[in-house]
């Protein structure tokens, strides 16, 4: 099975409250949703994350929009106005998850490949 | 079914005046919302206050309701804004003064106030209640009782609806939360209230303000989707179509740059949620494990299927409190080995430090380019790197000191290796740190009132 980073199976987006840092996920399908239930979970990411992440992981699944909110706590060195960190609001921090690698099956990988082609032509079409 | 366009016209204080006025000119909404204000916002809005009490509103207002009402007053389009920071009776009163200077009287503007619990914060606590830190809990904030700069509820839409039943053409708030900017005109339009029946019209409502109330954010600004939106330095603010049922249409304004598909509605539906069961609001809980997300044409998605649960008996609220200071220095190394010698400059620095004996709170280095945003998750590649940064910052307990760490930055600019280069020093800076809590709804004094301009 290739192994991948996650960029390649969902979006994401990354913000604060307080020292909290949340990070929705969404999956690119729904079966890679299903897929990523298995993947993204509380252990995985805070192992991931390495010692940025002080506190606990919360995953919330989001099966109305094929989407995870994960919860980060004490994530942000202390919160947007006293961290040291540059990135005072997490925003990047979506892109830190992305680049988890995961090992996949060809399907997921050719379906998500899809679903970014027809965004891409979508688009395209427009401009 | 009744039906009602309102738009979003600001997402935080310095945002873009253009895609306001687009939206006002070409967008055919009834309501624009402005939300000018985020956690650390009122802290500084009431140090500006406390130099000079005619201050401590967003400077913003001004010019910004010079430029959007005589656009917005002759077509009827309401604004709502919480640009009055710490001090929207003071705001009320400069627009006033626009209002006249630019003739487009009779106006009435609503000023909503009393989101400030500072002044009797201490009444609140001798009847029992301690103010427990949400992010650490930690009990009570006796810790830091003599060091609080700012205590701010975070209201709901309540006297928003008051002050729009009184005719209000604009209505200035304090710390309205961001979605009751939307919740309050959408309650007022539809003849909603608090009672049970409308939980989940209010919940709709909700999402509804929570999906556009950051502007661009949901047109295609901060998105996965940057590579495919359509002119995207035109980008169009988020209008959104709300019928009478709940169900929304989030578009943006016509011919404007950026994007609204599937994926904007759905990054901001996720974005700064904690349990998405439960977004709790001061006008109620939406949950965002309800909604449906359907793209139903360009630039066109419809939202429906919102559920919620009725508002909660707290309010939250941001106590800001002195923390020390902040000392940053910044210093960039050129090829050839310039990961190197930025590795070389961080064993001086702290060196350096130890020489001068500085207490810091806290140290940080990190290699801008390498692993300044990803920290730790960045794996570090071998290689001889174009250029590499080293940012120095440190918190320390007194200014001096944090003036040292900035101080000591700079000299690795004469003191390191070949080509260390540098740039504009930055200046130290105050902390103020946030402690997020919760207020009984009935202690917070909000009140309002209607100001006539002839």
């Amino acid at each position: 099975m290739p192994k991948v980073f996650l960029k390649e199976l969902a979006f994401a987006r990354s913000g604060d409250k307080g020292d909290v840092s949340n990070i929705g996920v969404m999956a690119k399908s729904g079966s890679i949703y299903e897929f990523l239930l298995g993947v993204i979970t509380p252990e995985r990411v805070k192992k991931h994350f390495k010692g940025m992440v002080k506190g606990d992981v919360e995953i919330y699944p989001m099966p109305n929009i094929e989407s995870i909110e994960v919860v980060l706590r004490r994530a942000l060195g202390g919160g947007a106005t006293s961290t040291l960190r540059f990135d005072q609001t997490g925003k990047s921090m979506c892109t830190a998850l992305l680049r988890m690698e995961v090992e996949v099956s060809e399907d997921l990988l050719r379906e998500a490949r899809e679903v970014d082609k027809k965004i891409e032509q979508k688009c395209g079409e427009r401009k | 079914m009744k039906r009602v366009k309102i738009g979003s016209g600001s997402a935080f204080w310095g945002d873009m005046l253009e895609p306001a006025l687009e939206l006002a000119e070409r967008a055919d909404v009834k309501y624009i919302g402005f939300d000018h204000l985020a956690e650390l916002t009122m802290a500084l809005l009431n140090r500006i206050k406390l130099k000079d009490p005619q201050k401590g509103y967003v400077p913003d207002i001004v010019p910004w309701m010079k430029r959007l009402l005589p656009i917005t007053m002759p077509k009827g389009i309401k604004l709502i804004t919480n640009a009055g920071g710490a001090n929207p009776l003071q705001a009320a009163e400069e627009v006033k003064s626009i209002i006249r200077e630019l003739g487009l009287g009779p106006a009435k503007i609503g000023v909503v106030f009393g989101d400030d619990i500072l002044p009797y914060i201490n009444e609140i606590r001798s009847e029992g209640w301690k103010f427990k830190n949400l992010d650490t809990g930690e009990e009570d904030i006796a810790r830091i009782e003599d060091r609080i700069v700012a205590a701010n509820a975070y209201i709901g839409a309540d006297l928003i609806i008051k002050e729009l039943k009184e005719g209000a053409d604009i209505i200035i708030t304090g710390r309205a939360s961001d979605s009751a900017l939307y919740v309050g005109p959408l309650m007022y339009e539809f003849g909603w209230d608090f009672s049970d029946e409308y939980t989940d019209l209010i919940a709709a409502a909700i999402t509804v303000g929570h999906i556009i109330e950051c502007a661009a954010c949901v047109t295609g600004g901060m998105s996965n989707m940057w590579k495919v939106a359509e002119r995207p330095w035109d980008v169009g603010f988020p209008v959104a179509e709300v019928c009478e049922n709940g169900e929304a249409v989030i578009t943006k304004t016509p011919d404007s740059g950026g994007i609204v598909n599937e994926w904007t509605v759905k990054e901001h539906l996720i974005y700064e949620v904690m349990d998405p069961a439960n977004y709790i609001m001061p006008d109620g809980v939406a949950d965002f494990t309800s909604v449906k997300i359907h793209e139903e044409g360009r630039n066109r998605v419809r939202v429906t299927n919102m559920k919620g649960k009725p508002r909660p008996e707290t309010l939250k609220v941001c106590i800001g409190y002195r923390d020390g200071f902040i000392g940053e220095g910044w210093v960039f190394f050129p090829w050839p080995d310039a990961l190197e010698k930025a590795k070389w400059a961080e064993r001086w620095i702290r060196e350096r430090f130890k020489r001068i004996g500085i207490q810091f709170e806290e140290l940080r280095i990190d290699y801008v380019g390498i692993n300044m945003l990803h920290g730790e998750v960045a794996p570090v590649e071998d290689k001889d790197y174009n250029e590499v940064g080293l940012r120095i910052v440190a918190k320390t307990k007194t200014r001096e000191e944090a003036e040292a760490v900035r101080r000591g930055a700079t000299h690795i600019w004469t003191a390191g290796p070949l080509g260390t280069s540098f740039g504009v020093p930055l200046s130290v800076r105050p902390v103020i740190a946030l402690w997020p809590s919760l207020v009984p709804r009935e202690a917070v004094r909000t009140e309002s009132r209607t100001l006539e301009v002839r």
